[in-house]
């Protein structure tokens, strides 16, 4: 029941590797293939056939800007600040005729949007309201006529007089996250499924510009080093060769495009999230995002960004990228009038929590990112105090019966008096970059009381005798949860006596004892063909009763959430234990009259003494041994856990351990 | 004549909802009478596995230690464990009163003033017995229920 070390060490090894960061290629580049075909996915080999011509844009990737360029430049600037003009639509699902459409953005960081449907029925009903003048009379409310999901943006048509309404709405605050509404301007998929013109006139088929976008990314692209490099644009001959700066157009369409065209290569998006680490638009003159803003839909896990040399004048010309990149360690700004604002390391740090390196000068230690995470309440090992391995085997038997055969399992533990409820808590935090999976075969039986308050309501959804809750078992989807004994750090389970329980015997006028068990973890779930992960916490509550090994469950309350990983429970590495500000809650051991700050590191104490504290601790907690004996336990037993529990049963069982050996109140 | 079925889950939710919307504004902002929470002695209290002594050292080290800290509460659910929960049955007829509670509460908690730092997921037991003092104690906190034990353990 032990939460596993390994672990540990291999996300410190992780983060070991990862911050030395940098976007630059420093020392030699790494070549890739010439032909352009290299493996971005699987995706890949369709589009082989095409042979691009290699090499060719290597000398305008690293040769200097001159003079000849400046016009390109322009036309680009033009075309960043300005939105494109008006074309005909012909994508289905498009606007409907005199309509106008903007982009929403935003919403996906908002608490709405742990919604069931995402949260996109409650900002159509903000946007309308907000919409909505306030001098208007009842019942004249502006409506959104048209709506879409796709990607991170709600596609939005409204009628044209409330554009210019509507576009005020941007940077509101919907739920928490400041929202970004732009007028759409047909992106990405327009692009391709439109010929496009070009210098010559001839209009390419959207396969030929599909497979070219692909040529120019394969040569943009170092699999090695997991960059992607799109500085320097607007100089590429073949974006130029195809007339993408032709029009206005065109240029406000070909990033969209790109991207779409790089997600196209790529058969699933944890190998196209793990392809790229870092990307650079160095070079591109942008005075803003706008354009470019997909990037964070294409790469939400980006580590390293380099923006230098652009024309970002304050963080407004960045702002649509203040909730994305949540895993950004290294950000250059360099070159934009932006970096003289005085507040533009503070926004910065305050932006991105994991930054370690901006504008290639260090701004947070791996100490500092550590401490961020540390909670005032250090996080230490779980408290399991079972009895007789009774909790333990409880466990074991619970889940592997939960997984396999419910009914089976009820027979086995739950008698007429049991009772089980769930509960959905539909907004709890996540890991990141997890869409939470829908909650359809819980929430019905959902008896969260903040969300359900009428007594029958709450009486139905309480689930008492064996019977009902077979019943409701057969009903709930089939699952699968980690095994306990060999990924335990999947797990925390936590166990101690409680007094106080019914006696179902009726014997014992003062209650009896039992266990308290707590398990936090998580299980996989095949829902209509998706095998969905989700989180979970349970409490039990057993006592002694007519069950397998003597016990019965008094109570089963199951609480389940979003996907929430494991961390939470990971002790906190001894590597970080310098204190910066802010020095954690020193709680002081209740159990053995430990001195204050027992187990927990302290200026003039060796990590070994902490680590010997705790072991002490856990054997205190495991044996209700005292601090005193339990040391002596550990350092007969070259500090080996296992040895000296195995020692103290011996003793225990001769009878030789006395008295004062145990901690008061403790039956020896 | 002992109450229905009706009366206890009125009871038991209406304590758990009570608790949930008193004790954590108390974490929050008025730290001064968090250990009017508790039973005395209670039985084993539990934060991220560190074991604190009783509500009063609850108190000190919320009120000594710990930054200031939000909680939001997004789930509550409670269900009865022992309808006559042993220390204060009377030997009369049976009362909703003297039931003890199982609480479960899931939601965040963000430790310090800014709001941009993490949402920490969080998941608490509690079990809740009858106050004994109640039938004749008239304190400013007059509680039905008081928290026997409790186990705090982030979880995201």
């Amino acid at each position: 029941m032990k939460r596993s070390r390994a672990s540990r060490g291999a996300s410190r090894a992780r983060s070991g590797t990862s911050d030395r960061g940098g976007i630059r290629k420093r020392g030699a580049p790494t070549k890739v293939d010439r032909d352009g075909d290299l493996a971005m996915g699987a995706g890949a080999d369709a589009i082989r056939g095409q042979k691009p011509r290699g090499g060719q844009g290597r000398s305008a990737l690293s040769g200097s800007r001159t003079q000849t360029l400046d016009r390109t430049m322009d036309v680009i600037q033009k075309a960043l600040s300005g939105s494109s003009g008006a074309q005909a639509n012909i994508r289905q699902g498009g606007r409907g005729p005199g309509l106008e459409q903007v982009i929403v953005s935003g919403w996906k960081q908002s608490k709405a949007a742990s919604n069931r449907d995402g949260g996109v029925e409650s900002l159509v009903t903000f946007l309308e309201k907000k919409l909505t003048a306030p001098d208007s009379k009842a019942g004249t409310r502006a409506r959104i006529s048209k709506s879409r999901v796709e990607g991170d943006a709600l596609i939005a048509s409204i009628r044209p007089e409330l554009l210019e309404r509507m576009l005020q709405l941007n940077g509101f605050s919907f739920a928490g996250a400041p929202l970004i509404i732009e007028k759409y301007d047909q992106s990405s998929a327009a692009l391709l499924d439109q010929p496009m013109s070009t210098q010559n006139g001839v209009a390419p088929s959207p396969a030929d510009t599909k497979a070219k976008m692909t040529a120019i990314l394969g040569r943009r692209y170092y699999q090695q080093a997991k960059l992607l490099d799109l500085s320097k644009l607007a100089t590429d001959p073949d974006l130029v060769s195809m007339g993408i700066f032709g029009t206005t157009s065109t240029e406000s369409k070909f990033f969209p495009a790109l991207m779409k065209v790089w997600e196209m290569n790529f058969s699933n998006n944890a190998a196209r999230r793990e392809a790229v680490e870092s990307v650079s638009l160095a070079d591109n003159q942008l005075p803003n995002i706008a354009l470019v803003t997909t990037l964070s839909q294409s790469f939400p896990d980006l580590k390293n960004l380099d923006l230098s040399n652009n024309n970002f004048k304050d963080a407004q010309a960045i702002i649509a990228w203040r909730w994305k990149f949540r895993k950004l360690q290294f950000l250059d700004l360099t070159g934009n009038p932006f970096c003289a604002d005085p507040t533009f390391k503070d926004t910065m740090l305050k932006w991105y929590p994991e930054l370690r390196t901006l504008n290639n000068t260090q701004v947070r230690t791996e100490e500092e990112i550590a401490a961020q995470k540390k909670t005032p309440i250090p996080v230490q090992a779980a408290q399991f105090r079972d009895e007789s391995q009774i909790a333990e085997n409880f466990i074991r038997a619970f889940f592997t019966g939960y997984d396999n055969n419910r009914a089976e399992l009820v027979n086995g533990f739950y008698d007429n008096n049991s009772t089980f409820s769930l509960n959905v808590n539909t907004s709890a935090p996540r890991a990141l970059q997890t869409e939470p999976a829908p909650w359809d075969p819980y929430i019905k039986k959902s008896r969260n009381l903040l969300k359900i308050s009428h007594l029958p309501a709450r009486m139905s959804r309480t689930y008492t005798g064996a019977e009902k809750i077979r019943e409701l078992w057969t009903t709930l989807p089939q699952t699968r949860h980690p095994d306990v004994a060999a990924q335990p750090e999947q797990w925390l389970i936590e166990c101690y006596p409680i007094p106080g329980l019914p006696d179902i015997s009726g014997q014992s006028s003062t209650g009896v004892g039992g266990f308290l068990i707590m398990v936090h973890g998580k299980f996989q779930e095949s829902n209509a063909g998706r095998v969905e992960t989700r989180s979970f916490d349970r409490t039990f509550v057993l006592g002694p009763g007519g069950g397998i090994g003597g016990i019965r469950v008094i109570n089963d309350v199951l609480c389940l959430r979003a996907f929430g990983g494991n961390e939470a429970w990971q002790l906190e590495p001894q590597a970080a234990a310098a204190q910066p500000a802010g020095a954690p809650v020193t709680i002081p051991a209740a159990t053995a009259g430990g001195p204050p700050g027992y187990g927990l590191p302290a200026p003039g104490k060796t990590d070994t003494q902490v680590q010997q504290e705790q072991l002490v601790m856990q054997l205190s907690a495991k044996t209700m041994m005292t601090f005193h004996y339990s040391e002596l336990a550990l350092s007969g037993n070259s500090w080996n856990m296992d040895a000296a529990l195995k020692n103290f049963a011996e003793l225990k069982s001769q009878g030789t351990l006395p008295a004062d050996a145990f901690l008061p109140g403790a039956t020896a | 004549m002992a109450p229905t079925e009706d009366q206890y889950a009125k009871a038991s939710t209406e304590a758990a909802t009570d608790f949930a919307q008193t004790f954590y504004p108390a974490l929050q902002s008025n730290r001064a009478i968090i250990a009017s929470f508790y039973s005395n002695p209670p039985s084993t209290i539990l934060f991220n596995g560190n074991a604190v002594a009783d509500g009063n050292a609850v108190q000190d080290i919320f009120v000594n230690q710990m930054p200031p800290t939000h909680y939001e509460v997004q789930s509550v659910d409670c269900q009865i464990i022992n309808k006559q929960f042993p220390s204060t049955t009377t030997g009369g007829p049976p009362r909703t009163k003297d039931m003890s509670i199982l609480v479960v509460v899931g939601g965040y908690v963000r430790f310090g003033e800014s709001r941009d730092l993490p949402q920490r997921g969080f998941s608490e037991t509690f079990v809740l017995i009858p106050n004994p003092s109640n039938d004749t104690g008239k304190g400013r906190h007059k509680r039905d229920w008081l928290i026997q034990t409790q186990n705090f353990r982030l979880v995201v």
